[in-house]
């Protein structure tokens, strides 16, 4: 053959083996028939006319459901609008419940007597409500003018007669698919100032609707999801201020926490939780470390009327659990700050963990408190931090007073005189860990869940896990918008189901544990307390629990179903005591924190009463 | 008339046949996956474990097994593929509708890395 004989020879049977060696590699299973071939099968793109119609393109034939229903006539037109004096004093009307934190003190402690250990026995379903939505039910309720708000992950939002549990009006807030939501579509309740009811979005919205009608008044955009975004907690009304702060710890954010006019949307101040550069606190990040901190603020605070200073806490420094890259303490990550409401200006800070690469957010809930020590009042902040202590804050100044270990499993790091963590060696992550380190990365406490704060008995109910972790320490990657966490904790207790969880009773006063009441899983759902004696709380295997709030006996339990991760609350109407408390959890945490694997889904409130005496 | 010599057409088919191995040895096998290289390096697949344990592995692919809503990623139950590719392809442009972004060009450097990541998951897959 000729040379171009032999090389057009040595193409074609190229071509042929090609065809035939690499069309066996790509003949992949059909994915069914794509948009361009359905529409192929007739000219007009239709079924057909000979072939019957599939359910699927019957049901395709429906409108679409409806996202928001509104209520006409409005609903508790008659009661009037909240104003400052009933958010200051929320239980003068035992009939309420206006706050996520009970109250601005963040008790969340009934003044209600009729739920007691003697009653609590007693306590039947008035109602119940499937919210159609799946993964953590972490609402705290708000009830006012006889109406429940209730908001379920992917903030559903529903409006109930607290009675009798009819729906009264619903908005389902549009989401995107690309949620920056790390841990879950949560929404963990509303806020409630004037006629609007006031929700955070995990898109990082804020939207207020007609509490009489659900009518949407204002939908704000609080900042862009896309760069790692979320709002889940409820806000906190201040006088005529929405507070909310977001989520995105794990993102690389730089958190912040924001007011805004309940009236009009408009924004009135934003407070940064990480310095600028040139600002005072930036010199504890390394380099430019500090513009991509994290350090979210995705609780709730708590409000002093007599100082008029708000109180807020901080979470995590991003990377989370590799610290390499930002040397120093991270201010003001992991912080409580006291803020004047007016301004959003900081007054003082006290930092519970700094450089912290354990994940250990401090912002979990927080009790103003006058305690005696030494034989003198002192105004505090009490709070139970997801890094295993209880600490006492001056809430004049932010002088550290006192830190308590409230896990059983403690070995991080000791508190020396100033409220700083001595760390053990041992501890930090490394790349093949082997010391188990507690507690482990979701506390402790959570900010996700609250406790509960009995004054007269002086006693503050921290529903806690217990479970330790390998800390891996992995390499820091920052990108907009995508995880940032540089490591992961490896639940080594969870996987040898050897994760559990108690609530404790700790005497504010002096720190000591007076009893803890045992479950098998750790304890991540809320509590609520009665001046009658009783603690209310919930555990993963789905049960509402009653407490003795002396003893921790548990006094009563109801199977509802779906692990319990809610905040429950408590209210009277018509001379009946009720609580209101929800179902649902999420199998990610659930497997993560406790080692779960069968775990009914979906949220559903329940509504407890007593019977009519 | 023309007569074809039998010896000759068989030496034709001879010769077909050769290209044709050499053909599909040359132009058309498939080349090693990149994935697979950089399993032979323990430089690499300590760089893939890095970026999972760093990206993938805190609060959605664990290094435990559990049922959470992002996949166990060490099983060798693969939702969207099992092959270097696919699952390059799947860190690469991400899944719709789920929590799994894509990484594209997100990560330092670049195909690379992701390689390394598809590398570290098969290497310490327990089938």
């Amino acid at each position: 053959m000729t040379g171009w004989r032999a090389r057009w020879m040595f193409s074609v049977v190229c071509t042929l083996a090609s065809a035939i060696a690499c069309d066996r590699e790509s003949a992949t299973p059909s994915a069914g028939p794509t948009a361009d071939s359905a529409a192929a099968a007739t000219e007009d793109g239709n079924a057909s006319p000979t072939e019957a119609p599939s359910m699927i393109e019957l049901l395709a034939d429906l409108p679409a459901l409806p996202t928001h229903w509104v209520a006409d006539p409005p609903v508790a037109a008659d009661a009037p609008p909240v104003d400052d004096a009933m958010l200051r004093s929320p239980f003068a009307d035992p009939s309420r419940w206006l706050h996520y934190g009970g109250d601005y003190r963040g008790y969340r402690h009934s003044p209600i007597r009729s739920l007691n250990p003697k009653s609590v026995s007693k306590l039947q379903v008035a109602w119940a409500m499937p919210t159609g939505t799946q993964q953590q039910f972490e609402v705290s309720p708000i009830v006012y003018g006889g109406v429940m708000y209730v908001s379920s992950s992917y903030n559903r939002l529903f409006a109930l007669d607290a009675k009798t549990g009819e729906l009264l009006w619903r908005y389902d807030h549009p989401q995107p698919a690309d949620l920056r939501a790390c841990c879950g579509p949560v929404n963990r309740g509303v806020a409630i100032a004037g006629n609007s009811i006031l929700m955070a979005t995990l898109d990082a919205r804020l939207v207020a609707l007609d509490r009489r009608s659900g009518a949407l008044l204002w939908n704000r955009e609080i900042i862009e999801y896309g760069r790692g975004y979320s709002a889940t907690s409820a806000p906190f009304v201040v006088g005529k201020r929405a507070i909310i702060g977001v989520a995105g710890g794990e993102y690389g954010i730089r958190g912040f926490f924001d007011a805004y006019d309940v009236d009009t949307g408009e924004r009135l101040w934003r407070h940064y939780t990480i310095p600028a550069a040139g600002e005072p606190g930036v010199e504890t990040w390394a380099g430019r470390s500090y513009e991509t901190g994290g350090a979210p603020a995705w609780s709730q605070g708590a409000y002093d009327p007599e100082t008029d200073t708000l109180f807020w806490t901080t979470g995590n420094p991003a990377p989370d659990f590799n610290g390499d890259e930002r040397a120093g303490d991270n201010l003001f990550s992991n912080s409580l700050l006291a803020v004047d409401p007016a301004t959003g200006l900081r007054k003082w800070h006290f930092q519970f963990t700094p450089h912290d690469v354990w994940d250990f957010d401090g912002n979990t809930q927080i009790y103003l408190v006058d305690v005696e020590i030494d034989e003198q009042k002192i105004p505090v902040v009490a709070q139970a931090n997801r890094n295993g202590y209880f600490y006492l804050i001056d809430r004049r100044d932010g002088k550290f007073l006192r830190a308590t270990q409230y896990v059983e499993q403690m070995n991080w790091a000791t508190i020396d005189a100033d409220g700083r963590p001595v760390v053990g060696p041992d501890v930090w992550p490394t790349e093949e860990p082997s010391h188990r380190v507690c507690p482990g990365n979701m506390g402790g406490m959570n900010g996700a869940w609250s406790g509960s704060f009995d004054p007269a008995r002086g006693l503050a109910f921290i529903p806690a896990i217990e479970a330790c972790q390998h800390f891996v320490k992995g390499i820091a990657v920052y990108s907009e918008g995508a995880p940032f966490l540089a490591g992961t904790p490896d639940t080594i207790d969870a996987a040898a189901r050897k994760a559990y969880g108690h609530v404790s009773a700790i005497d504010v006063a002096t720190g000591e544990i007076r009893w803890r009441a045992e479950d098998r899983f750790p304890m991540m759902a809320g509590a609520v307390s009665t001046a009658g004696g009783v603690v209310f709380t919930g555990n993963l295997e789905g049960e509402a629990l009653a407490l003795d709030a002396d003893t921790g006996k548990v006094l009563w339990r109801f199977r509802m179903g779906g692990g319990v991760r809610s905040q429950p609350i408590v209210f009277e109407l018509g001379g009946r005591p009720y609580l209101a408390i929800g179902s649902g959890s999420w199998a990610t945490t659930d497997a993560f924190l406790a080692g779960l694997d069968k775990i009914p889904e979906g949220g559903h409130l329940f509504v407890f009463t007593l019977p009519e005496s | 008339m023309h007569e074809f010599p039998q010896r000759a057409i068989v030496a034709r088919a001879r010769a077909f046949g050769l290209l044709l191995g050499i053909g599909i040895a040359l132009g058309c096998s498939a080349p090693e996956s990149p994935a697979a290289r950089h399993a032979k390096e323990p430089d690499s697949l300590k760089r893939g474990k890095g970026l999972f344990v760093g990206t993938c592995g805190a609060y959605c692919h664990g290094l435990q097994p559990g049922n959470r809503d992002a996949p166990y990623l060490f099983d060798c139950e693969w939702k969207h593929g099992s092959s270097d590719q696919e699952i390059f392809d799947v860190i690469r442009a991400g899944v719709p509708q789920t929590r799994m972004q894509g990484f594209a060009d997100r990560l330092p450097e670049g195909d690379e890395d992701i390689w390394r990541l598809v590398a570290f998951l098969k290497s310490r897959s327990s089938c």
